[in-house]
């Protein structure tokens, strides 16, 4: 089949550029649920100020959110389970999987700290009814609990569980279910724009030849190569 | 030249967002006044259809058209016939065809037509011979046809199961078909006012995670979405915004590259400045920001018929009108406004703008919309263009990187709309930021 892309001169691809009709308001929009999706309380409440911008939800319970999201962030996990059942304990009831891994890091942080007996019997009483129930649970338990068999947890196989990232990695997890509780999406929209444009060239590069953004940090519109 | 954009916006900032899927019609009932239907008859609520003719040839075949083409500004376009009586021969068939179509024929049989035979299972792409394609169907079955605007396809579906897909060779609006061609064949058809038989909205959503999935599958360097928001606020001059967020992230988030922090200079340029002045028209104080103008940035009230004098003494003329202080505003009004009558850029808005004198509650005209806060925010905003113009190092900062990249992908999704024949969800924004759940992706443990 004979491909022959339609040829776009730079002038007509800006006059369709300034033909697009955007709102300030959406922009403004996606701006603001950019910052309350990552959590940026302040200038949050300092956009809705300046702007007139609505949050799309309660500014307060970002606040609440951010505070258990720390908690594990430094390790206090029983801290952080306080307060997200105080925000609302249906999300640990309905999320046996963030409960199990909340209560994996708690057993991490004590293992870190080196108080071995309360770990073994956090273990037991806690997590192994857990790990009865559900193979992929008793997998993650063993992993764990191989923490406590080496003296030194560099030679360990599975000491990435102790590396801080896997705190970091927890705390998304319970950021998301706190979003997803509150009905609200867990990702902020703009990077995923972002990856459609970008898409969006791609496609069109197939049909079309036309100015393109190649690089999106600065937004330089580039002649179309021959 | 884009500066009007804002003299643009100033007179149409609250017109309703016209949502494009709205005013597309759909089909809804069987078309009786074409000229077709000459083998049958059609039921009052035009949803049945029954054969009437003998059958003797080719050319008496029982066939009907839907009232209106299917709409082609979304992803996927699908309709269900529902065979009540497969008569003496079976030879029911379901299909699209274009405008043009009036003969008594099969759909499929002729060019520019395409359809699914329940006779023979074979399918019809405008030559005479058909291919294989899927189930005989008879008596009791359920048989629906439709439009991928997507992948360009045509695809047909038995009792809830898709049984096959086609590529659609046909351009422009098709219309839903239906025959019928041997004694005491009936049909019935449903164009979505009953449940269908087959899961239509999870095709549909199975189509847009496709692409969702695609798109999630692209990476982009983890702080481009700070650094763009970054740019946003310092563009339109949301200072303490700009700090705040700054204060949350220069700890935790290394900037992109170098060029970011350049960037950022350039965009600072009368930061404090431009959050001043919004302020001021954000709270109606045009005399202030006039004075202050006239202080800070002499040059761009040098001309006092430019564009943001204009903006500026209209606003002046609107708080005026808002606070009831209608013989003033006659006076500011012929002093600073009637000179722009002559302007045909300015004349509209003039008029506009008087005319909110006429009325005793000018909130409630069609011209209230300018004593909204939106019109305060088109000032502001033009205020701070103007601004940001004055900057020596300057290369054209007329959109900040946010706008011009949204500008891109609309303008790329539109252009490859248009290049699919013009079908397919029409990108929209709007649409996306109000719609909750539109990313469906599984829910992953994912840092």
């Amino acid at each position: 089949m004979a491909t022959s892309k339609k040829m776009i001169t730079r002038e007509e691809w800006e006059k369709k550029l300034n033909a697009v009709k955007l709102r300030k308001e959406d922009m403004n929009t996606l701006v603001m649920n950019f910052l309350v999706t990552e959590g940026y309380v302040e200038a949050a409440e300092k956009f809705q100020r300046e702007s007139g911008t609505k949050p799309e939800i309660d500014l307060a319970t970002i606040t609440d959110r951010m505070a258990v999201k720390k908690a594990v962030q430094n390790g206090n996990v029983e801290d952080a389970i306080e307060k997200v059942n105080d925000l609302n304990p249906e999300i640990l009831d309905t999320n046996p999987e963030l409960f199990f891994h909340l209560q994996q890091q708690r057993l991490i942080e004590l293992i870190r700290q080196g108080k071995t007996d309360e770990a073994l019997e956090f273990a037991q009483e806690e997590l192994a009814p857990r790990g009865e129930e559900n193979q992929a649970f008793l997998e993650e338990l063993e992993k764990t609990v191989a923490l406590l068999v080496f003296d030194d947890a560099s030679t360990c196989p599975v000491k990435e569980l102790l590396d801080l990232s896997h705190r970091l990695k927890t705390a998304s997890e319970v950021n998301a279910a706190i979003l997803t509780s509150q009905s609200h999406e867990k990702d902020p929209k703009l990077p995923s724009l972002l990856k459609m444009l970008i898409w969006a060239q791609n496609q069109l590069d197939e049909k079309a030849v036309y100015p393109h953004i190649n690089d999106l940090s600065t937004g330089q519109l580039e002649d179309p190569s021959e | 030249m884009n500066k009007s954009n804002f003299i643009h916006k100033f007179r149409h900032s609250a017109k309703p967002y016209k949502m494009e899927d709205e005013e597309e019609e759909s089909p809804t009932e069987l078309n009786t006044i074409n000229g077709l239907s000459s083998f049958v008859v059609i039921s009052p609520d035009k949803l049945s259809l029954k054969y009437t003719g003998v059958s003797q040839h080719g050319h008496d075949v029982g066939v009907v058209q839907a009232n209106k083409p299917a709409p082609c500004n979304r992803i996927a376009y699908y309709f269900e016939i529902y065979i009540k009586d497969a008569g003496v021969e079976g030879r029911v068939s379901i299909g699209f065809t274009t405008d043009s179509f009036r003969i008594a024929r099969h759909p499929g049989w002729e060019l520019n037509t395409c359809g699914y035979h329940g006779d023979d299972g074979l399918i019809y792409l405008g030559k005479r011979q058909g291919e294989a394609f899927g189930p005989t169907y008879t008596t009791g079955d359920t048989v629906g046809g439709g439009i991928n605007y997507d992948s360009q396809e045509f695809f047909f579906t038995v009792n809830g199961t898709l049984v096959g897909t086609v590529s659609k060779y046909i351009k422009g609006p098709l219309f839903p078909t239906v025959a019928v061609h041997s004694q005491n064949e009936e049909v019935t058809i449903n164009f979505g006012q009953e449940k269908f038989a087959f899961d239509f909205k999870g095709y549909e959503s199975a189509e847009r995670n496709k692409q969702q999935i695609a798109i999630e599958k692209i990476s982009i360097p983890s702080n481009m979405s700070l650094g763009l928001v970054k740019n946003y606020l310092l563009h339109y001059g949301y200072e303490e915004t700009f700090h705040a967020l700054d204060l949350a992230t220069n700890s935790t988030v290394p900037p992109i590259n170098g060029t970011q922090e350049d960037g950022i200079e350039d965009t600072s340029y009368a930061l404090h400045e431009r959050k001043n002045f919004r302020q001021l028209i954000g709270k109606g104080e045009i005399d202030a920001a006039l004075a202050k103008l006239r202080d800070c940035y002499p040059q761009l009230v040098q001309n006092d018929k430019s564009e943001v004098c204009f903006l500026l003494h209209c606003q002046k003329f609107i708080e005026l009108i808002r606070i009831g202080a209608l013989e003033e505003a006659v006076k500011y009004g012929r002093v600073e406004l009637a000179k722009f009558l002559g302007l045909a850029a300015f004349q509209v808005i003039v008029e506009d703008c008087f005319a909110l004198l006429v009325y005793e509650r000018p909130q409630e005209s069609n011209v209230g919309y300018f004593l909204e806060e939106s019109q305060r925010e088109v000032v502001a905003d033009a205020v701070n263009a103007a601004i940001l113009s004055t900057n020596p190092n300057n290369k054209n900062q007329l959109h900040s990187h946010l706008e011009t990249l949204l500008r891109q992908l609309t303008a790329g999704c539109l252009e490859l709309r248009s290049l699919n024949d013009g079908q397919g969800e029409a990108f929209s924004l709007h649409r996306l930021l109000t719609t909750t759940n539109w990313k469906r992706t599984k829910k992953t443990g994912k840092l």
